[in-house]
């Protein structure tokens, strides 16, 4: 789900760069307020490392495998580090093996990293919202909104990027049909990530509680 | 993950590789923002022939454009398939019911102008210079520390953890794991829940490591002082050589804006 080069015009890459200027300055500006950031950096660091490498990781669903995106996840584990940490990721990946790409770079980071950040507050919501449900459910269940809405929200950006700049001569009604298609065509996809980020976060809770908190 | 190399660097001897990693980095990035303006299909050859004059300028071998292209060559593939039979109103030529199209024909032809040229101009970037240098070159551009540290320590521990996760993956494999058979169109709740284990197992891993790694930085200093590795300068005054590139490219990608904008 990254948008190569080539695709999108440059003022869509340009506003892609700027967006990701001001989520990387907001991010970083939150952690240097933490009491020591530097102490921060080689968890983010490595984790960062961990999750583009996790993301290799594939669902059997016979006769295919679902890819999975995780950057839910790694705004629920990182926090205000997500960003950062998406913006290395998709460098790398686009260093390593050519997936996405350098004009795009801005964009891409955006459409992930946003998402990753609002799965974030979701996920510390439960601090505040759903008092009622019991423990693990509630950590459960703000994971599975966190890592479901996290891929829903970065998969409607880039579908909407990919439909609105493509083809000029793609007539209204096409693009609407090709739009709520497409959306709809992702429901599953999010919700097996936000399985998989619940699972994945109630693991961590009995094993390394320390790395949830954020 | 599995095809990944550690330095995209490819030694060579050439005015590429000679060119001071900050001029290069601005002056191709600013090449590939002009290509990517380019909604003319006859600026597509002027495109292709400058990113083509480059690659050979830097005489890094065809194989390694050719290998490189081969896995994004898969999305170009599907747009050249989908977008010539599907997009546009003015039918070129028809067989039964397989249409091609002259807007989706076009549309396509720009699209793979601007991704090969686009493509050749990142790997130009990333073949003539090495990791550290193009990090360095970056933190000299106003690049924040924290973000350059935590690129350098990820790309350091990348292939460690990707090495780690192969491993387990196969210890996985030897105890049994992928052997049942699943049902189609079906998503297995026990694969899934071993699937998120390992995951939380690299993170978990990774975490702990993260803590030695920390607790040795700590004991060469780091954080001790705000700044962290000092900014490489260049060693000697940049040659005339370097401005004359610099200013070739520059002049080619105002070009190609101004062709752009006179003839769209």
């Amino acid at each position: 789900m990254h948008i190569p080069d080539g695709i999108l015009p440059a003022q869509v890459c340009a506003a892609g760069y700027a967006i990701t200027g001001v989520a990387t300055w907001y991010s970083l500006r939150q952690i240097n307020r933490k009491p020591d950031p530097a102490a921060e950096v080689p968890k983010a660091s490595l984790l960062t490392a961990a999750f583009f490498v996790a993301s290799s990781i594939y669902i059997p669903v016979p006769p295919a495998s679902v890819h999975l995106i995780l950057n839910g996840l790694l705004g629920v584990v990182l926090g205000y580090f997500a960003f950062p940490a998406i913006l290395i990721g998709l460098f790398f990946q686009a260093l390593v093996i050519g997936h996405g790409g350098l004009t795009t770079l801005g964009v891409n980071a955006t459409m992930m990293g946003v998402p990753a950040l609002l799965a974030y507050h979701i996920f510390q919501a439960r601090h505040t919202v759903g008092q009622r449900l019991k423990e693990p459910t509630r950590t459960g269940v703000f994971a599975f909104l966190g890592g479901a809405l996290g891929l829903g929200i970065a998969a409607l950006i880039f579908l909407a990027l990919i439909i609105f700049n493509i083809p000029a001569e793609l007539n209204a009604g096409a693009e609407q049909t090709a739009v709520l298609t497409l959306s709809i065509g992702h429901i599953p996809l999010a919700i097996v990530e936000g399985i998989f980020t619940a699972m994945l976060v109630l693991f961590l809770r009995r094993a390394k509680p320390e790395l949830l908190e954020g | 993950m599995g095809a990944a190399s550690h330095d995209t660097y490819i030694h060579r001897e050439s005015v590429i590789h000679r060119w001071s990693p900050q001029l290069k980095l601005v002056s191709l990035g600013l090449l590939m923002f002009a290509f990517a303006t380019v909604q003319q299909l006859a600026l597509v050859p002027w495109m292709l022939g400058l990113a083509a004059l480059l690659y050979g300028l830097s005489r890094l071998p065809v194989s390694f454009l050719r290998q490189r292209l081969s896995y994004p060559g898969l999305f170009i593939l599907a747009v050249v398939v989908l977008l010539p039979l599907t997009v546009g109103e003015t039918v070129l030529v028809q067989w039964g019911w397989l249409t091609l199209r002259e807007e989706g024909l076009r549309a396509t032809g720009l699209i793979v102008g601007r991704f090969l040229s686009i493509l050749t101009l990142g790997f130009i970037l990333l073949g003539t210079t090495p990791f550290l240098t193009l990090l360095g070159a970056m933190r000299s551009l106003g690049l924040p520390t924290l973000l350059a540290d935590m690129t350098l320590l990820s790309y350091r521990y990348l292939f460690e953890i990707a090495a780690m996760l192969a491993t387990m993956q196969q210890a996985m494999r030897l105890r049994g794991f992928g052997h049942n058979r699943q049902r189609w169109l079906r998503v297995n709740r026990q694969t899934m829940q071993q699937l998120a284990m390992l995951a939380g197992n690299l993170l978990i891993r990774s975490y702990e490591q993260s803590e030695r790694v920390y607790k040795a930085m700590r004991l060469r200093g780091y954080g001790q002082r705000r700044q962290a590795a000092p900014v490489p300068r260049a060693a000697s005054p940049l040659s005339a050589q370097n401005w004359v590139l610099t200013g070739a490219v520059l002049v080619a990608a105002v070009g190609l804006v101004l062709a752009e904008m006179r003839l769209a």
